[in-house]
């Protein structure tokens, strides 16, 4: 095995070890709630009415059975792994006999229509303000600066709150959050795409600005510290052309920018909860929300494991990319040099 | 994990005394005028939330004191909330709260983030590899989906348990840049001359590594608390918060679940909205000008 | 090479000024190393980015003039240099090797574009040959040209950087520190790479900035001496070690010349007071405050400068002792 494949093959261990502890986690951590989490739904459910003695123990079984509450803890592991290689996250508490898949799927379009693309016009608004702002200085690193700095500064839940309240109540130009009217049905026709496009830019465009805050913060100060490094001074000085230099600089200051840039997608789920909460926008934020006010466990580990198979998985790309990318780290972790 | 940060690892002999002059007099103006402005404005926040009850003489922010969402009046300065509470006592109470949780979630992340850099950094090797690996393997698994985990786990929760399980989520950034902190002064000669006299590893590390770093360790404190405050009110929104309190999160938990925003009860949202914002941005602002005071070097421009 | 009176200030946005060149001028003969030595914050650093057409703000050169081969360029607008000095008449070698190569780029690309810059129908292959048979004609492997920098040890990177800044066989190189990183065999094989250089016809002259006396000896003809950015003395190498005039000099030669380097790191800081305050200079002359001749004049008035172009002296002491000496001659 040459050394970049060790390294390769370290990092897909890592990737296996993180994993698994992050399964145990989300095995384990639900677990702990003193009694079993399905007396304490079925209680409430009782304490709604509505139920008869006989369906309630019947569902009791069937939660007992299914999750295997009565098997000892270790059973109760490969039961959860076994269905999990078979996709199965199990069945809704509070919206029984719903599947949990089944709810995630349907949301999570939501939330990546909506977080996808608002990363990826941030990502590269952001870059470009921010590297514009590094080079050119002057009026505009002096507005686009401070007012980056301030926007990321607000907390993004805080943000979405003001943005909702000034532009669909204060100034009722876009609907007052949901992904589409409640007079709609989903279905693929053009008057419900229009509906949910009305919907959407407000949201969208909140993500977006938060994101590019950011962004373009993290981009001046990197070009900012290129801009200044010893190299730039050298190339300077035997003559080389100013858009060489500045190219050497990009290009030196957008490799952490694009490990943001994966980082960033890979937490798109979790990157959008409260806002798509604020919102009401019909994705995983607004499923996790009223998941956990009905204590419907099933889904919220659904969506914990959602998000930390996402963040994981883009830990690892960046980490394989990087080392395909900068001869820096690559020399680092094969000890090559 | 990938993670760049510019090392510069470059050991210059003589750094150039201008640069050094320059920057020192830029420092003495427009940064601590940054520096001032910040500690002003914590100390505003510390006086409203732990004075303000005795000040305004507003002391039971449970009390009742009108209908949903009453608007602001002369006995209730911000309205009411959906339950008809004082919405400038609890935004005092609330303030308390999230910056309790902050603090106790950063002292929690400082001390076991110290811990494990000091340790890691001072003992280099086998401690080393396995203490950090510990630290970026939690690094990886994202702080909030362990929170919402540990947080339906425990279902009574006190502010001492919110800010201890959010403390002990958030250290490896801490633990991360301690360790680099401390590995360099490890080989620095005061140290040398410490073990050469005979000072065993808990007194070196005690004496001669920790005061070193004691400015960058208030540093982490001060980003540890601030990103403590905006999780617990995540988490809050989530309805995750502290049980039986009020936190700046769960007024806005309320505020959203009562269709505040919606119904232009901009009371309930926006003095807490406000409140939040101003934590993060004056401790971000804290701490990027103390740390330009504290590393000049680290300034550009 | 001569250069004339060359003045250049650091300025804040809102700060005093800091003169960090005040008046410095000199000639460098064809073939001839000139050393420029002088504690950290002289100005030092500070000349060899103005005389390297490589100053940028905050710093400011608000008047000088160089004489090269023939031509002249005035310094104060380094923004806009004109093409074909950057590099081909001047060329920098920088302090911190370390740093000075695209950490992303191979050597050998950054060759191409150096190469590229000055003549642009240079193709990418010729580009490499000739840096190629540069190297082979310094004894240097080839191979460092497909590595990035990280993969280069500091001394041989030092080097590379070395021959990259002389590429273009610029007619005079400034040197700006360019051992301070490294150790004490690396510093020798540097020097000895720059000998060569100049023995090989492809560079002229060197200016050789450093604050590290003892390495000088070795390497420079001849010596300035700067202090507070001005130059106090020029000599040749010899006649300063052993009899130098000026009473900074023999401070600084005094507290140098240990064969520790240790005692001398810690020695040339030593010196008895810090070096002055830019923002505001003393009077007069610029050391009298540290200097244990100082007479009633030295606050007073700047020394004149006694000697030629080559070499000579600004001090009120070392005048009147010439003077007493010629007196005494006289006399006799």
């Amino acid at each position: 095995m040459s050394k970049f494949q060790r390294y390769l093959f370290n990092k897909f261990l890592w990737f296996l070890l993180a994993f698994s502890i992050a399964l145990v986690l989300n095995f384990l951590l639900p677990r702990l709630i003193p009694g079993n989490p399905v007396d304490s739904i079925v209680g409430q459910m009782s304490q709604g009415g509505g139920v008869s003695g006989e369906s309630l123990e019947k569902l009791y079984a069937a939660y007992i059975a299914e999750f295997g509450l009565d098997q000892p803890m270790w059973r109760q592991f490969t039961i959860y792994v076994g269905r999990l290689a078979q996709g199965d996250l199990g069945t809704s508490f509070a919206r029984s006999p719903a599947r949990v898949q089944y709810l995630i799927m349907q949301a999570l379009p939501w939330t990546i229509a909506l977080m996808l693309p608002a990363i990826l016009l941030g990502w590269i608004v952001g870059n470009i303000l921010g590297a514009l702002a590094a080079y050119k200085g002057g009026w505009l690193d002096r507005v686009v600066f401070p007012t980056s700095l301030f926007v990321s500064s607000i907390p993004y839940y805080c943000l979405a709150i003001i943005l909702l309240y000034v532009f669909a109540v204060h100034w009722p130009i876009a609907p007052a959050g949901g992904g589409y009217g409640y007079d709609k049905t989903p279905g693929w026709n053009l008057p419900f795409f229009v509906d949910v496009l009305r919907h959407y830019w407000l949201p969208f465009l909140t993500q977006a600005t938060i994101f590019i805050g950011g962004q373009a913060v993290g981009m001046r100060a990197m070009s900012v510290y290129e801009l200044d490094a010893d190299y730039v001074r050298f190339a300077h000085g035997l003559g080389v052309s100013g858009n060489r230099i500045t190219a050497y600089i990009f290009r030196n200051a957008m490799l952490p920018q694009i490990t943001g840039l994966a980082l960033a997608i890979g937490g798109l789920v979790s990157g959008g909860l409260i806002s798509e909460i604020v919102f009401g926008y019909p994705g995983i934020g607004t499923l996790l929300f009223s998941s956990i006010r009905t204590s419907d466990y099933p889904v919220i580990q659904g969506i914990t494991l959602l998000v930390m198979v996402g963040v994981l998985t883009a830990n690892f790309i960046v980490d394989i990319a990087y080392g395909f990318i900068d001869p820096r780290i690559r020399a680092k972790t094969t000890g090559e040099s | 994990m990938a993670t760049a940060a510019p090392a510069s690892g470059q050991i210059s002999t003589r750094p150039g005394a201008f640069e050094g002059l320059r920057r020192s007099i830029a420092v003495a103006t427009a940064h601590n005028r940054r520096f001032w402005f910040s500690l002003s404005l914590i100390t505003i926040l510390l006086i409203f939330s732990l004075l303000g009850p005795f000040i305004f003489n507003k002391s039971n922010p449970t009390k009742l004191i009108g209908g949903l969402y009453d608007p602001p009046s002369s006995e209730a300065w911000l309205g009411t909330d959906n339950f008809g509470r004082d919405v400038f006592t609890q935004l005092m109470y609330g303030t308390r709260t999230s910056l309790l949780i902050g603090t106790i979630a950063g002292v929690v992340a400082i001390i076991i983030g110290v811990t494990i850099g000091t340790l890691a950094g001072y003992h280099g090797g086998r401690t080393e590899e396995a203490l950090m690996a510990f630290t970026n393997i939690v690094i990886t698994i994202p702080s909030l989906v362990i929170l919402i985990l540990l947080s339906i786990a425990i279902s009574n929760r006190s502010v001492v348990t919110m800010g201890l399980i959010i403390g002990i989520t958030s250290w490896p950034w801490t633990a991360r840049a301690v360790r680099a902190q401390s590995s360099s002064l490890r080989t620095r000669e005061h140290v040398d001359v410490a073990r050469i006299s005979g000072a065993g590893p808990v007194s070196l590390i005690l004496r001669e590594i920790l005061p070193y770093m004691l400015s960058y360790i208030v540093m982490a404190f001060v980003l540890q608390l601030s990103s403590g405050v905006l999780q617990e009110a995540a988490l809050a929104m989530l309805g995750l918060g502290p049980s039986n309190v009020i936190s700046l999160g769960i007024m806005l938990h309320w505020a959203l679940l009562w269709e505040s925003v919606r119904t232009g009860a901009w009371w309930a949202f926006v003095p807490p909205t406000v409140l939040l914002t101003m934590i993060a941005f004056s401790l971000l602002l804290l701490q990027s000008s103390a740390d330009e005071i504290f590393n000049p070097r680290l300034r550009r421009r | 090479m001569i250069l004339k009176n060359v003045r250049a200030h650091y300025s804040t946005d809102d700060g005093p000024v800091v003169r960090a060149v005040d008046g410095v001028s000199f000639s460098v003969a064809d073939g001839e190393v000139l050393g420029v030595v002088g504690e950290s914050g002289c100005g030092k650093s500070t000349l060899a980015s103005v005389i390297s057409l490589t100053a940028h703000p905050p710093l400011h050169v608000t008047s000088g003039e160089m004489l090269l081969d023939g031509e002249t360029i005035t310094l104060t607008n380094q923004e806009h240099v004109p093409p074909g000095w950057q590099g081909r008449k001047v060329s920098l070698l920088p302090q911190r090797a370390m740093n000075s190569l695209n950490p992303t780029a191979r050597v050998h690309d950054f060759v191409i574009d150096v190469l590229r810059a000055h003549d642009s129908t240079i193709t990418q292959q010729e580009a490499i040959e000739r840096a190629q048979e540069r190297l082979e004609q310094l004894s240097l492997p080839s191979r460092v040209l497909d590595s990035y920098p990280h993969q280069l040890s500091g001394g041989m990177r030092q080097r590379v950087v070395a021959i990259i800044s002389t590429l273009l066989n610029p007619s005079t190189l400034i040197a700006d520190e360019p051992t301070s990183a490294l150790d004490v065999s690396s510093q020798k094989e540097l020097v000895l790479l720059l000998q060569l250089l100049l023995d090989r016809g492809f560079i002229k002259r060197i200016i050789y900035i450093t604050h590290d006396l003892p390495m000088l000896s070795n390497i420079a003809d001849r010596i300035a001496v700067m202090y507070a950015g001005e130059i106090v003395e020029i000599d040749n190498t010899k006649a300063m070690i052993d009899t130098p005039r000026h009473p900074y000099t023999r401070t600084l030669i005094g507290s140098t010349l240990d064969p520790d380097p240790r005692v001398r790191e810690s020695r040339i800081e030593g010196i008895k007071g810090a070096p002055p305050d830019l923002r505001n200079p003393p009077s007069g002359c610029r050391f009298h405050p540290r200097c244990s001749y100082v007479m009633e004049i030295c606050p007073r008035e700047t020394p004149p400068i006694s000697g030629t172009d080559t070499n000579f002296y600004t001090c009120w002491w070392l005048q009147e002792q010439t003077a007493a000496a010629n007196f005494a001659k006289v006399q006799k």
